[in-house]
């Protein structure tokens, strides 16, 4: 069952007089299951923010459909099942996290049991409850990244939305942060979120879509860029010839071009067999490597071929 | 209606906050000061330099507070993309506008009845120093000349909540709101200019432009109908006519900026 589904959006900003026309989603599809992290990618201006600003409803695509549960998007009900956090929140500076977390959950028709545990609950796993009654114009910026994730999550959505959520994190916020989203991928929530910091995006998501240019020109499932390689080495290798490559992946391991060589993915156990191999061969062993391929590589890899 | 008023809340919260207020609530201290100051210099006409003088602190405060404060409320939302968090929850966007609304007329009635506390004492005090000059002061006209200081701003603060749905920034609603407030104050005299014979007479008005401000006058919002400055000073009776007529413009005018505003800010888009 898909919980949102995006089929041949097209969103065109129309800056002014004299302007010329932006394309900012173009043709765009895909589908985001139950329970999966859905991660999209891209450089700057992809069209990324504009998707989802679409999904919330603030802006309106100029074709195609979007559909939550296989119906139309419209206001309310719809939003209740969302949790939003955008780039850089700005929150309202004379507020306490606490009035503001209030507002969320009497907009969101919780009772005041409910939204005072619920605050307590998110404010305790995002370190904010010392924080709770001071305005939030004292706020640094990453906490007001993470007063923002308890806005977007105190109503308790299934489906959560979430823009650069590690935006302006220090490591220890960003470790809070994906505790938190790994927690709620536990308990079955759809997540939907952009980022720039490709690592997170690796570890978090079970399908990444990537987006130039406002389409969506790639889509990895996480074993594309995660293969059976866990407990394996990495060897760059010199360029080698085809029959060495089939020795090698008769002794275990697996090989893919890198670059004017070679990257040779062997389990731990055949290592010592196929070096020895490589070593009677006298093939040139460049370096160690630590990931067999990297969700960067993918990344760089697809931008190159749509650019070209 | 939860959504409508727990949005009205954190509004005026955010406002009555706001440090802008001490800066106004000052200049309105100053403003009495001087009025019990100079009060004595005005002879016989203490009574009604005095009433003119507290309705003109509470009308300037009560600008300063929508133009100051009042627009940034709601334009600093869409300037600061605030409005993105705030829609994301379930509000409609009629619910949005209606919740500033309230939130901004709140914080402005609240800041302007503590004003009010103090302009009252301002004209206690006078009124017991000089009981002579105050023939005819009526505390009820009085009071009714400041509740219809407090409808003008209502209004006024429609109008804010309109031009923040039509614009894109807090600078042009507060050009739009200012000149709408000015013309507004002002249309009701050059109407009533263009009716006499002395402007028949006048060769530079055409036909065209009369109709213009015909029209103009209708649009916008008349505040000359809440000015009872000159029967406050005076002591005059206002009809309850005329109070129910302004009463009811005031509200009519207020329902139309809103469901306008409403109606725009639904097929706005927020990029």
């Amino acid at each position: 069952m898909t919980d949102i589904t995006l089929s041949s959006v097209k969103k065109i900003y129309k800056p002014g007089l004299f302007k010329k026309n932006v394309q900012a989603v173009n043709d765009l599809s895909f589908a985001i299951r139950k329970g999966e992290v859905f991660g999209l990618i891209g450089p700057n201006g992809a069209g990324k923010s504009t998707t989802i600003r679409m999904i919330l409803g603030l802006i309106r695509p100029d074709s195609g459909r979007i559909l939550f549960r296989g119906k139309p998007f419209r206001e309310s009900p719809i939003l209740q099942e969302i949790g939003y956090l955008p780039e850089n929140p700005y929150l309202y500076d004379h507020l306490t996290l606490l009035e503001l977390l209030n507002f969320c959950g009497q907009s969101s028709s919780l009772d005041s049991k409910r939204i005072k545990m619920r605050g307590q609950e998110l404010m305790l796993k995002l370190n904010l409850l010392e924080a709770q009654k001071r305005p939030l114009r004292t706020f640094s910026k990453g906490m007001l990244q993470r007063a923002g994730i308890c806005f977007a999550l105190l109503h308790d959505p299934s489906v959560v939305i979430l823009d650069e959520p590690m935006s302006g994190l220090d490591p220890i916020g960003r470790k809070m942060v994906f505790d938190l989203v790994m927690e709620l991928k536990d308990q079955g929530k759809t997540i939907f979120f952009c980022s720039h910091i490709l690592n997170d995006v690796e570890r978090l998501c079970d399908r990444i879509g990537l987006m130039h240019k406002g389409r969506l020109i790639k889509e990895f499932a996480r074993e594309d860029f995660l293969p059976n390689t866990v407990n394996s080495v990495f060897l760059h290798t010199a360029k080698i010839s085809q029959s060495q490559l089939d020795k090698v992946q008769v002794l275990g391991g697996t090989a893919r071009n890198e670059g004017e060589g070679h990257l040779l993915a062997i389990p731990d156990e055949k290592y010592f067999q196929v070096n020895r191999y490589l070593e009677e061969s006298g093939v040139d062993i460049l370096g160690c490597r630590s990931e067999w391929l990297s969700l960067e590589d993918l990344f760089m890899q697809a931008v190159k071929e749509q650019n070209q | 209606m939860k959504s409508v008023l727990a949005l009205a809340t954190i509004t005026f919260k955010e406002g009555i906050r706001n440090r802008s207020l001490f800066g106004i609530a000052l200049l309105s201290l100053f403003l009495f000061g001087l009025n019990i100051s100079v009060a004595g210099f005005f002879m016989r006409d203490i009574g009604k330099v005095t009433v003119d003088m507290n309705l003109s602190a509470l009308t300037l405060a009560g600008l300063l507070l929508v133009f100051f404060v009042g627009i940034n409320l709601i334009a600093k939302d869409i300037d600061r993309k605030t409005i993105h968090l705030v829609l994301s929850k379930p509000i409609s966007r009629a619910q949005y506008i209606c919740g500033k609304y309230l939130g901004i007329q709140f914080f402005v009635t609240i800041s302007l009845l503590l004003l009010l506390l103090l302009s009252c004492l301002t004209v206690g005090l006078l009124f017991k120093l000089y009981p002579a000059y105050f023939i005819g002061f009526s505390w009820l006209i009085f009071f009714e000349a400041c509740l219809f200081v407090l409808i003008k701003f209502w209004v006024l603060t429609a109008v804010v909540v309109f031009f923040s749905s039509v614009t894109t920034s807090s600078l042009i609603t507060l050009i739009f709101s200012l000149g709408s407030y000015i013309a507004g104050v002002t249309i009701e005299e050059v109407v009533f200019y263009l009716k006499t014979e002395l402007a028949a007479q006048e060769k530079i008005i055409s036909e065209s432009l009369r109709t213009f401000i015909d029209v103009v006058s209708y649009v916008l919002p008349n505040f000359s109908v809440f000015d009872f400055t000159l029967e406050a000073a005076h002591g005059l009776v206002v009809t309850s006519d005329r109070l129910l007529l302004s009463l009811g413009y005031a509200i009519v005018y207020i329902v139309i900026m809103l469901s306008a505003a409403a109606y725009i800010f639904s097929r706005r888009e927020f990029h």
